[in-house]
């Protein structure tokens, strides 16, 4: 991993439009961003359209960097493009249920949906028993490796919060978990 | 978690809690995150990687393109502010200087314009005045009779003057 001088050589290519540095970031955080999807969406077809975006995206507001964590900054991105798919998938949800006016039929296309994603593995199944928030805190603790005080930032909420849900959610996880 | 982070942690839960139960709860987070150490999320595929690289290279290049156009776009407007400013600079400029190169012809000459006396100082209306008085002369003539029954000649002569002060109108 990039780290100090050698990260911010690459960013400032990135603000000098250089194919090259974007071609580095990428291969620098496309391991932990889609990481970070995965665990949120639980499947891999949106996480592969949401790191897509990401990309593009950092592209186009490269611009607006004005130093500080660059990771920080790039989670911030991909924390906002998670909550826009969210809203994107609340509203296709909201569509569905007007055009269906029976309710087993809505059960059945969630339930295929369900089947669909890929919780294949047991922590993806035992992490889908926190709730959202948590769930997204721990994810965006583990992957962007941000400190609790950046977070908490970010999420604009005391630092003590941050860390008692963090320390809930993981306990809660270990409990599921089973060690 | 390297040992200075994990005092990090264990000094902000100490702010909360007291301090067996802020290392209980360092403790916590710790084995919480070697879970998810130990059971990684799949990695993202090489296809997937070169398309987002081609996808970035395509959005540089529009980007790019986009930033040129503004560019030209600016040019072209600043040019155009010139050009306009110049253009009513310039009238303004010659109007204002009286130097304006067009040239005006005054219909009536100056000694004219400045006579008391048009009907005298002007010989063309003088010549007109003298005719006309000329042809009243004729006509009163005519009228009384003086002419001895010649009447056809003296409106010859009528008809020759008024197309005489009707060549001179002309010119």
């Amino acid at each position: 991993m990039a780290k100090g001088d050698d990260l911010a050589r690459i960013v400032n290519g990135c603000k000098n439009s250089d194919a090259e540095c974007f071609s580095q970031i990428v291969d620098i955080y496309s391991s932990r961003c889609y990481g970070y999807f995965y665990r949120l969406t639980c499947n891999t077809d949106i996480s592969d359209e949401l790191l897509s975006e990401l990309f593009v995206k950092l592209v186009k507001k490269i611009g607006s960097y004005k130093g500080g964590s660059f990771d920080g900054w790039l989670f911030k991105i991909a924390n906002n493009i998670f909550h826009d798919y969210l809203r994107a998938k609340q509203r296709r949800k909201k569509m569905m249920e007007v055009l269906m006016t029976r309710r087993e039929d809505i059960e059945e296309v969630l339930e295929s949906k369900r089947s669909e994603g890929e919780v294949s593995d047991r922590l993806q199944v035992k992490l889908a028993r926190l709730d959202a928030d948590t769930r997204e805190l721990i994810m965006l603790r583990f992957y962007s490796q941000l400190s609790l005080k950046e977070i908490a930032h970010m999420r604009s909420e005391p630092i003590g919060t941050t860390l008692s849900k963090l320390h809930r959610g993981l306990k809660r996880l270990r409990e599921l978990i089973g060690c | 978690m390297n040992g200075p982070e994990k005092e990090y942690l264990k000094e902000l839960f100490e702010r909360f809690v007291g301090t067996e139960q802020a290392d209980e709860a360092v403790e916590d987070i710790l084995r919480g995150e070697q879970i998810l150490r130990d059971n990684p999320a799949p990695e993202p595929g090489k296809e997937l990687i070169d398309s987002i690289k081609s996808q970035v290279t395509w959005s540089l290049l529009r980007r790019r393109e986009h930033i040129r156009r503004m560019r030209y776009e600016a040019v072209a407007a600043v040019a155009a502010a010139v050009i306009l400013l110049v253009t009513i600079w310039t009238g303004l400029f010659e109007r204002d200087g009286g130097k304006s190169k067009r040239m005006y012809a005054s219909m009536v000459p100056r000694a004219i314009w400045d006579s008391d006396d048009i009907a005298s100082d002007d010989p063309h209306i003088a010549s007109l005045t003298a005719e006309v008085e000329q042809i009243e002369n004729e006509l009163l003539t005519l009228q009384e009779g003086e002419t001895g029954g010649n009447g056809e000649r003296a409106v010859s002569e009528l008809e020759m003057e008024l197309a005489v002060i009707n060549s001179d109108l002309l010119l």
